[in-house]
């Protein structure tokens, strides 16, 4: 049996290298249509996926703002949190006494930035950076980073102002960088800190004493109340809901969602289109493919029927030309991903300009190589091996009379 | 003499004479008889086997009332083209299938029982008479039906290799009692017909089969190559003691080789709708 398939598969190879221009004819068709199907999909892949990954994938538009101002306490925050569709919840302090004036050796300027209210798993800031904690180690942005010229590990001198009891007080507390956050996260200059050190900044700008940084004042109140929150929704089909929940609460909220919609409709078009482009092309693909196997096997009729003459089972008959159409399909994809990568290279060459930094126009996965090579292979197959085995129905007699 | 004699026997389907025999065509229960005792010697018995083809209307039907092959007999089959000499070889080496058998038994060796060929046809058991064909048949085609792809010394070596045989020097020598051991490493293209038709031959036994069938083996060749090439292809089966089954259509070729010849007769309906060949022998 398996000396058979060994000799079966002796005699195809040599039958596809003796008809080498017949074989690579074979092989230049395949490509010529694999390769393009090919570029087609990496195109898809590399527009459609960078552009849905921004859109859908960006956090601000999982975003949930509350307008104006409230007073959230924590438990009524927390039940918040508790919900499903919400992946992160932070309590935002006033926003005018959410900000600090920064100094650092490196510069001379002393930089006013804005402070946001951050946590762990927070949305904007990347998760394999360190992130803010307690009351010295902030995330800064780009542009205030810039301006200090700033990095990671380094120490800021944090600084802030207040009338208490008639006179001008000033304090300075000690910083350290965290990390960066990520280009988009912030554009202006800005810090991301601790609940912690919002809640300490704004308890000594409104007179309240802080026991751990040392800082005099009165007492501060038993409960605290937050005017607003940062929120994001665990993905942007949450959104809608949040809002009309915030909505039944009396609680108005900004949201994306007409964007997100939008988002949504070009998605389900584009991928509705890609599909109808993809089925006609693998339909196309497959019965160009199947077609001339077909034929080929037809054409090698008679020689099929002489194997059969000299003792070849059905099944090694069936071999014979599923091993042939087998090289067809490996050598015809490894053209097409030739003719992919040639074409690949020069439109993300052209378009290089128009992109952002390190994304590609045209692109595909190793995942997907593997089912190009799988769909080929397994096309090839089954055409060749339907062929293969009608010849090897037909009476071995009548295979030899023919021609 | 004999060759005359061939001519009024085998007489072509065209020929008036097919048509005055009297005799309705589909009387076919007149000659059958009881199937003989299977004797030590046989190798094919065949008992009212028939085959019928139907084409654009005209039917053709080959008819064997008896036909017995005794081990190491060379049988000739002469006839001209298209009165069912190859449907018998077919139906003989296993690659065409009888539309009705009353017996169709084949022994290979001596020994062991007689195969049921009609029963392994019926079963569509083609992989089991592939494999009797493969040990025990040797097959020349009337047109070489050598593999493009493979050197004349593989193309000979075919036979032996599918059988799992040895390389001992059998394609060798054979290659050079037929002429064609300078031509080995070449590949069929390169060859001239009579030369490929001789590695056909040279294929056909060189797994020493204990039957060789040829169809026509030297039709493609011109009266002189042929006469040598069928003398050769003779001598070298009885050589390895095979028994031969050929087909032919001139007598005169192989008349001084010892042949034992089958009797054939063809004969047209009225309607001119069927023409039937009955062999005996």
């Amino acid at each position: 049996m398996v000396a058979a398939l060994r000799k079966v598969f002796g005699l195809a190879s040599r039958d596809y290298v003796h008809e080498w221009q017949m074989s690579g004819c074979f092989v230049l068709a395949l490509a010529a249509v694999l390769g393009p199907m090919m570029v087609l999909f990496g195109l898809k892949f590399g527009i459609v996926g960078a552009m849905m990954e921004q859109l859908i994938e960006d956090p601000r538009n999982r975003e949930i703002v509350p307008v104006g101002s409230g007073r959230y306490d924590g438990a009524w925050l927390e039940g918040v949190r508790a919900q499903p569709e919400v992946a992160f919840l932070v309590p935002r302090t006033r926003s005018i006494a959410a900000t600090i004036e920064l100094g650092s050796q490196r510069s001379s300027r002393i930089v006013p930035v804005e402070l946001i209210a951050s946590d762990h798993g927070d949305p904007l800031l990347s998760p394999h950076d360190a992130l803010p904690e307690g009351l010295t180690r902030v995330v800064l942005s780009r542009s205030s980073a810039e301006k200090l010229d700033v990095g990671p590990g380094d120490t800021l001198d944090g600084s802030l102002a207040r009338r208490f009891r008639g006179r001008q007080e000033r304090v300075h507390l000690p910083l350290t960088v965290a990390a960066l956050a990520p280009e988009r996260a912030f554009s202006r200059d800005g810090a991301f800190v601790s609940v912690q050190l919002l809640e300490a900044l704004e308890n000594f700008r409104d007179g309240r004493a802080v026991p751990e940084l040392a800082w005099d004042g009165v007492p501060p109140d038993a409960e605290r109340t937050y005017p607003g929150f940062r929120l994001y929704a665990h993905s942007i089909y949450d959104v809608a809901g949040l809002r009309d929940a915030f909505a039944g609460l009396g609680i108005d909220v900004r949201t994306r969602v007409a964007e997100i919609e939008l988002v949504r409709r070009m998605n389900r078009n584009l991928t509705a289109i890609y599909w109808a482009i993809a089925v006609i092309g693998m339909v196309g693909f497959s019965l160009s493919l199947g077609a001339s196997l077909w034929a080929n096997v037809d054409r090698k009729r008679k020689q099929l029927s002489v194997l059969r003459l000299v003792g070849f089972r059905t099944m090694d008959i069936v071999w014979f030309p599923m091993v042939q159409a087998l090289f067809t399909a490996i050598l015809g994809w490894a053209l097409a991903v030739s003719i992919y990568y040639v074409t690949a290279w020069m439109i993300n060459d052209m378009m290089a300009a128009q992109v952002e930094a390190g994304q590609q126009v045209c692109r595909l996965l190793p995942l997907h190589y593997a089912i190009a090579l799988a769909l080929t292979c397994g096309a090839a197959v089954v055409a060749a091996g339907l062929a293969g085995l009608r010849s090897a129905r037909i009476e071995p007699s009548e295979g030899l009379r023919e021609l | 003499m004999a060759e005359r004699s061939a001519v009024t026997r085998s007489s072509p389907c065209r020929s008036n004479s097919c048509r005055d025999t009297g005799r309705p065509l589909d009387d076919v229960s007149a000659e059958s008889a009881a199937a003989p005792e299977f004797g030590q010697s046989l190798i094919y018995l065949l008992h009212d086997v028939v085959k019928t083809r139907q084409a654009e209307g005209v039917a053709f039907r080959l008819r064997v009332p008896n036909l017995r092959i005794d081990r190491g007999e060379k049988i000739a089959l002469i006839g001209e083209s298209g009165c069912g000499k190859s449907t018998l070889l077919d139906m003989l080496a296993f690659i065409l299938q009888p539309s009705s058998a009353g017996a169709f038994r084949f022994r290979p060796n001596g020994d062991g029982e007689p195969v049921d060929v009609n029963a392994y046809w019926k079963r569509d058991k083609i992989n089991k008479l592939g494999d009797m064909r493969k040990r025990h048949i040797g097959y020349v085609m009337q047109t070489g039906g050598l593999l493009p792809y493979l050197t004349v010394r593989d193309n000979m070596n075919l036979c032996r290799s599918v059988l799992g045989m040895k390389r001992d020097g059998t394609v060798e020598h054979l290659a050079e009692e037929l002429g064609i051991a300078s031509h080995l490493g070449k590949l069929p293209d390169a060859l001239s017909t009579g030369e490929r038709q001789r590695v056909a031959i040279g294929r056909a036994l060189a797994h020493r089969p204990a039957i060789v069938i040829a169809d026509e083996p030297t039709a493609a060749l011109d009266p002189y190559a042929a006469q040598k090439a069928m003398s050769l292809f003779i001598r070298l089966a009885e050589e390895s003691n095979s028994t031969v089954i050929l087909a032919s259509h001139a007598w005169r070729h192989i008349k001084e080789l010892g042949l034992r010849r089958l009797s054939h007769r063809t004969r047209r309906s009225k309607d001119r709708k069927l023409t039937e060949t009955v062999v005996r022998g």
